[in-house]
């Protein structure tokens, strides 16, 4: 939405321009690194050559970036697109933001007891969980979904494509299936 | 070239029961397996070959070029329905399938999506009969010098698919392209940024980094939206599937979208070590460049998904030709057909030309009957494939979500794989926030090692001196055309933002 109201500091000019400056840091700490790479010795071209290029051209195109914000900033038109809000990160005040967090938290929480508890589990627990937070709240298809989906999958993988996928405690549908 | 042998070799293939089987099957399960986010045409063929063992040489080639040509396309259903690209070859087929999709047209993306891979697998079958023994003298000629032009030139098209900015793509493809430094260095074995982590070493896989970016941002993404309140958890697609195969009238709009992405794919497939995920931007770049209407790519158009899906599958032709003709394979999916007409003691090369002259047109056929067997699952299936749209959100993220980690374990067995994913998914979900297009990533992805490979090998050969370049007129070819593309492109993109800018000021009067 195109509004005189957006203030700067929420445009997404500005957005740009701190996105230039983290880019900037990102790329000094990647330089950085380089300097920790091993030399090759007789070697036309270093180990180290071609990430740093990448770095310089990456670094070339954040600082177009940066003048290019600090332009519009300076002669910003309520019609120009980048005087338009920018997305937030701010999940204090935006419920989707903290949402998306959370799914993040899962994922992270799912990849840890992925070996221990078996892609079974922790799927059944993960899309449950998704499920109800996004609005599905009767039991009986939460359930049957979260459960069935991951269950399916696990033995398309293991019986048809050879995939042997940790199962955790449910370990012994492996044997139940060979058996079968 | 013996007609008489050409026109029986056909039709001792398209009259065999046992080959119109086991092609059929095997495009059941290529378009099955490439639906599935992380499961390529090369796994599905890998799988399957023990499968081939106790068959003759045509059928079980008949098998493997179904799955082959079916996991092209069956990769194309997953980036138009669910933004996850089955197969790294349907990478720019989300560009315009997905939002198709979003518009209610999935259907019509993925019979449009069929269509044109069918099309495009037809011109590259042609192609690869009647001018195999030239393409492949052609891009045979090619040392580290072209290949790194190659490369360069795949790279010059980042500027099309940028979208709105740019800075902004090209800052994406230069992080795409350092992500590729990650893990051992491919010439000296030094380390780069592993910080002492071993899984580091082997760098990073690209399909969980493609799920990641694709699949897992579009879910944390859409819970975004809906806990937000801008998308409804209820929504879900009403299309009404009335035909499998797309209606004249759009067939009449994406022909020359079609026609030059069969042959882009099939060109780009008969150079060893370039595949289909080369092929799809670049096609993708050159029709959006040539269209009258730039600004309307990238926003769910037909062409768009007949560009690179034609481009998709003419490479199984391509890649077929400098393994018939000079024994050595185009791609990871003829280098495992390699290893089957080994099996049966045949040896492809120039001399299979000489010797084995019926089996090479039966080949060529075989590979005729795969698309025609492609076609046919497709049509079977699209109003199946697309009632996964059907589904409400609230259903249909979770499902992607589980489905897509699995495809990222699956690859290569392992849970760091899965962590990749998910760090992946955040970085796409942030990029997408802030308008960094994704599409240069997964193109530097791509390119990136065969850029730093043949560089770093060039640059050996020659004590350090790049000027040499200039000895090597193929690539002095590829680089005078990727500084057209670029520049062109750069044009075309101010068309863009002019066309866009009047049709937002036409609106608001």
């Amino acid at each position: 939405m195109v509004s005189l109201e957006v203030k700067k500091t929420q445009s997404k000019a500005f957005a740009n321009l701190i996105a230039s400056l983290a880019l900037i840091v990102f790329e000094i700490w990647a330089w950085l690194q380089t300097n920790n790479i091993k030399t090759a010795k007789n070697a036309a071209v270093q180990p180290s050559t071609f990430p740093r290029i990448m770095i310089i051209g990456m670094a070339v195109f954040t600082v177009v970036l940066l003048i290019q914000s600090l332009i519009k900033l300076g002669s910003m038109k309520t019609d120009d697109p980048l005087a338009e809000k920018a997305e937030t990160l701010n999940f204090i005040k935006d419920k989707g933001v903290l949402a998306a967090l959370f799914v993040v938290l899962l994922c992270c929480v799912y990849v840890y007891f992925f070996k221990s508890l078996g892609y079974v589990i922790v799927s059944f627990l993960l899309s449950g969980i998704i499920m109800w937070l996004i609005g599905l709240r009767k039991p009986v298809p939460l359930i049957l979904i979260s459960a069935l989906v991951p269950l399916l999958m696990w033995l398309v993988f293991y019986k048809m494509l050879k995939v042997n996928i940790p199962m955790g405690p449910l370990q012994f549908l492996r044997e139940l299936v060979d058996k079968i | 070239m013996d007609w008489n042998l050409l026109f029986s070799s056909y039709s001792n293939v398209f009259l065999d029961p046992q080959v119109l089987l086991m092609t059929l099957l095997g495009a059941v399960g290529g378009v099955l397996l490439g639906a599935i986010p992380g499961m390529t045409a090369t796994m599905g063929v890998a799988l399957l070959i023990p499968f081939s063992f106790g068959m003759d040489l045509i059928p079980s080639i008949g098998l493997l070029l179904g799955i082959y040509c079916g996991g092209m396309y069956g990769g194309s259903i997953s980036a138009i329905l669910i933004h996850a690209p089955g197969t790294p070859s349907a990478a720019a087929t989300l560009l315009d399938g997905y939002p198709m999709a979003q518009k209610g047209e999935a259907g019509r993306a993925l019979s449009v999506a069929m269509f044109s891979s069918f099309c495009g697998g037809v011109i590259g079958a042609l192609i690869m009969t009647f001018l195999s023994p030239l393409v492949a003298k052609v891009a045979m000629k090619f040392t580290s010098a072209e290949m790194l032009m190659l490369a360069v030139f795949g790279l010059s098209v980042i500027i099309s698919i940028s979208g709105k900015s740019i800075s902004k793509g090209l800052i994406s493809a230069f992080f795409g392209m350092l992500l590729c430094t990650i893990g051992l260095d491919p010439t000296y074995s030094k380390q780069r940024f592993t910080f002492g982590v071993t899984s580091l070493k082997g760098g990073l896989s690209f399909i969980p980094v493609l799920i990641g970016l694709f699949a897992i941002a579009e879910v944390i993404a859409g819970v975004e939206r809906i806990i937000a309140g801008h998308e409804s958890a209820y929504a879900k697609s009403n299309e009404k599937i009335t035909r499998v195969l797309p209606d004249g009238k759009t067939i009449g709009q994406i022909w020359p979208n079609i026609f030059s992405g069969g042959i882009i794919g099939t060109f780009i497939g008969a150079i060893p070590g370039a595949g289909g995920d080369i092929a799809v931007f670049v096609s993708y770049a050159f029709n959006k460049g040539v269209s009258k209407h730039p600004e309307k790519w990238g926003t769910g158009i037909p062409n768009g998904v007949a560009a690179t899906e034609s481009a998709n599958n003419g490479c199984s032709g391509g890649a077929m030709i400098p393994l018939l003709s000079l024994g050595v394979p185009g791609d990871s999916v003829t280098a495992i057909l390699l290893g089957a007409f080994i099996m049966k003691g045949i040896q492809p090369g120039p001399m299979m030309y000489v010797s084995e002259l019926p089996t090479v047109y039966k080949v060529f056929a075989a590979l005729m009957l795969a698309n025609l067997a492609m076609l046919l699952v497709g049509c079977a299936g699209v109003r199946i494939f697309a009632k996964i749209v059907s589904l409400e959100k609230r259903m249909l993220y979770p499902i992607i979500l589980v489905v897509s980690l699995l495809g990222a374990f699956a690859i290569n067995k392992n849970v760091y794989d899965v962590g990749v994913c998910v760090f992946f998914g955040v970085i796409g979900w942030l990029m997408n926030k802030y308008e960094f297009p994704l599409s240069p990533i997964l193109l530097a992805l791509i390119l990136g090692p065969m850029c730093e490979q043949n560089f770093v090998r060039f640059m050996d050969l020659n004590q350090g001196n790049f000027g040499a370049i200039l000895n090597y007129p193929i690539a002095v070819g590829f680089f005078v055309v990727a500084v057209g593309v670029v520049i062109f492109s750069i044009f075309n993109q101010k068309k863009i933002e002019r066309r866009e800018k009047a049709n937002k000021a036409a609106a608001a009067e």
